[in-house]
């Protein structure tokens, strides 16, 4: 008996010694920008030195299966990333006893995970993908400056483009520009509702939206075709169609997330951490010198010589 | 596995399939309109919460709504002489643009007992900001609090004093108990027969159009009822989450009966909530296991089509014969 016990004793401790942290991705839906964070955190995680077990799961869309990855992973994963808002919020109302660590969620506090940016208490915390829209507004307005009507176009379908969507609004009666709000909910819509109004609109801004990101291609044919210059809050979205772009790479917020991570596997508890919203150093400029050429657009000098990245010219 | 809570999690899914259950079996009616009345179940009750109204009216009020477009669904088949499958696919349609509307956004979060305190902004100073004459605003904008009014919290919080799977369970039981006096009573009769033949029903002095509204407006009163309960459930109602919830209610129901078999109404009745527990089981054990053999998460909808198919493909006798399987005739 006493030889049993020893045994198991030892089986025990080994395994103990020998446990990887197991880390639980689960994410709503297949789509660039949602993979890149998942590059970005795995990569941080490899790197690390830290001996990690990954999995990731995807719902697919479907938000049972959120629920349901939640669940699984309640079970059998040490640490909980959640990207995407519903994602998020089926991981926080499943999981109370493990960190949840969300990422590219725009409105972390109306998604009800955390009520405020900062340290708080509980197993919730994260990296919101907020974007400037103060800064996007203003820079429309600088460099158009007879610009009177701004199209947003974006999914009424999707939480954090409306988030954003009030937001424009919001500055854009400050600074005297009327917003014109372009809405679909298929590309095929978008761009049909575009060619409607397409005779009003003096600018447009798209931002961080998984359906204009996913439609970018076409729009940006469209926009060239209307003359209709584009600023845009992603990147990825302005190199397919805007004459400036000044927003995050999704990689950068997947890094942000894994060093989350990393801080609670070396042992920090989630109420230690900061929620915030990517930092601004990973803000990339974009400006593309063709297009703006093109739409005889001018470029101020002080703007060229901070862009972190010029096209053409 | 955690097992009682994928029960529970099938138990909920099981409303949507008594649902779908009457729709397709009872009166043979086919009706994807809980695709959208699934979500205004949860819009609403959700929606509802906020206002203080006990969590088992916003349930039975998300029920009810979702109940009244089904209606709809009904009197356009029946007036406007349009296939039930296209009138469904109208209102689903419709009931995009309307749950967007009753939730104010595409998602909702059940009210929490700490309180938003600020609204998300983007404080941090970018490089832009100098060159545009922004002020760095790291002023934050914090919630009114005083506006605030009383909210019903989830009876699926921690602490809340119930107990979920028993809560579930109690949900599952009256409305399978319900429905199963219900279809007893002459009127469900009627229902049944309109099912088994619409136009022969006349003779026996029977309006067949009341009958399909009524079986319209319960199967989408369940889908609303499952969706009420699985937004309360899992903290939040989101405009898409309706997405393929007539397919998956479908699979369950048809799930149930290979299980039971279909012969007496008790049984029949049990085929939905049996099936959508099975097919949730189902569920976590692909999570579970098919991750190591290979099997994508997004594999699942491929292979829930291709269940479908041959279960109902297994019951035909031609099939069966091509098989070499014995045939019941």
């Amino acid at each position: 008996m006493k030889r049993l016990v020893s045994t198991l004793l030892v089986v025990v401790l080994f395994t103990l010694s020998f446990a990887v942290v197991k880390v639980g991705i689960t994410q709503i839906v297949d789509h660039p920008a949602l993979n890149r964070i998942y590059d970005g955190v795995v990569d941080v995680l490899k790197s690390s030195g830290v001996e990690v077990q990954i999995e990731h799961q995807s719902a697919q869309g479907v938000f049972q299966n959120a629920i349901a990855i939640a669940k699984k992973f309640k079970i059998d994963a040490d640490i909980i990333v959640a990207i995407a808002t519903p994602s998020a919020q089926a991981a926080a109302t499943e999981i109370k006893d493990k960190p949840v660590v969300f990422s590219a969620v725009t409105d972390p506090i109306s998604a009800g995970l955390i009520p405020k940016f900062g340290k708080n208490p509980g197993n919730v915390v994260g990296i919101s993908d907020m974007v400037p829209v103060e800064t996007h507004v203003n820079l429309i307005k600088t460099i158009f400056p007879d610009a009177k009507n701004l199209a947003v176009l974006y999914n009424p379908g999707e939480a954090n483009s409306v988030f954003i969507a009030q937001e424009t609004k919001k500055y854009g009666s400050q600074v005297g520009l009327n917003v014109i709000e372009i809405t679909g909910t298929s590309a095929n819509e978008l761009v049909t509702a575009l060619h409607a109004n397409a005779n009003r609109i003096d600018v447009a801004y798209l931002s961080t939206d998984n359906l204009v990101a996913s439609s970018a291609e076409i729009l940006g044919q469209v926009f060239e075709k209307l003359g209709i210059p584009v600023v845009a809050g992603d990147v990825d979205i302005a190199r397919k169609t805007a004459v400036l772009g000044f927003g995050f790479d999704y990689y950068r917020a997947g890094v942000e997330t894994g060093q989350i991570v990393l801080d609670i596997i070396n042992g920090k508890s989630p109420s230690e951490i900061e929620s915030r919203i990517v930092s601004a150093d990973a803000l990339t400029f974009y400006i593309n010198l063709d297009r703006a050429e093109k739409l005889k657009i001018t470029i101020p000098k002080e703007f060229l010589e901070i862009a972190d990245e010029v096209v053409g010219g | 596995m955690d097992l009682i809570g994928i029960i529970e999690q099938g138990l909920i899914a099981s409303l949507a399939a008594i649902g779908v259950f009457i729709s397709f079996r009872v009166i043979d009616l086919p009706d994807l309109t809980p695709d959208g009345s699934y979500v205004l179940g949860g819009a609403v009750s959700i929606s509802l919460m906020y206002v203080g109204v006990p969590w088992i009216l916003c349930l039975v009020f998300g029920g009810l709504l979702a109940g009244f477009f089904g209606v709809l669904t009904a009197i356009i088949h029946n007036k406007l002489g349009v296939n039930s499958l296209l009138a469904s696919i109208l209102i689903m349609t419709m009931l995009y643009s309307i749950n967007i509307r009753v939730m104010n956004g595409p998602n909702i979060s059940v009210p929490k007992e700490t309180a938003p305190m600020e609204e998300a902004r983007y404080t941090e100073k970018t490089k832009l900001d100098d060159l545009l004459g922004i002020k760095s605003s790291t002023s934050i904008s914090e919630v009114d609090t005083t506006k605030q009014t009383k909210k019903t919290l989830s009876p699926f919080r921690e602490k809340s004093g119930y107990n979920s799977t028993i809560l579930i369970s109690l949900i599952v039981l009256i409305s399978v108990f319900s429905t199963i006096i219900f279809l007893r009573t002459e009127f469900g009769i009627a229902l049944r027969g309109y099912g088994g033949n619409k136009e022969g029903i006349k003779n026996l002095g029977i309006n067949p159009e009341l009958m399909s509204i009524v079986g319209l407006f319960l199967g989408n009163f369940y889908a609303g009822l499952a969706g009420s309960l699985f937004s309360m459930y899992g903290g939040f109602a989101d405009v898409n989450m309706g997405q393929g919830i007539v397919v998956t209610s479908l699979a369950a129901v048809i799930l149930g009966e290979i299980i039971f078999g279909r012969f007496h109404l008790f049984y029949n009745m049990m085929c939905p909530v049996i099936g959508a527990v099975v097919y949730q089981i189902l569920l976590a054990l692909a999570m579970r296991y098919g991750y190591t053999i290979g099997f994508q998460s997004s594999d699942m909808k491929l292979v829930t089509s291709l269940f479908i198919i041959i279960v109902i493909g297994l019951r035909r006798v031609e099939v069966r014969k091509w098989l070499n399987l014995k045939t019941s005739e």
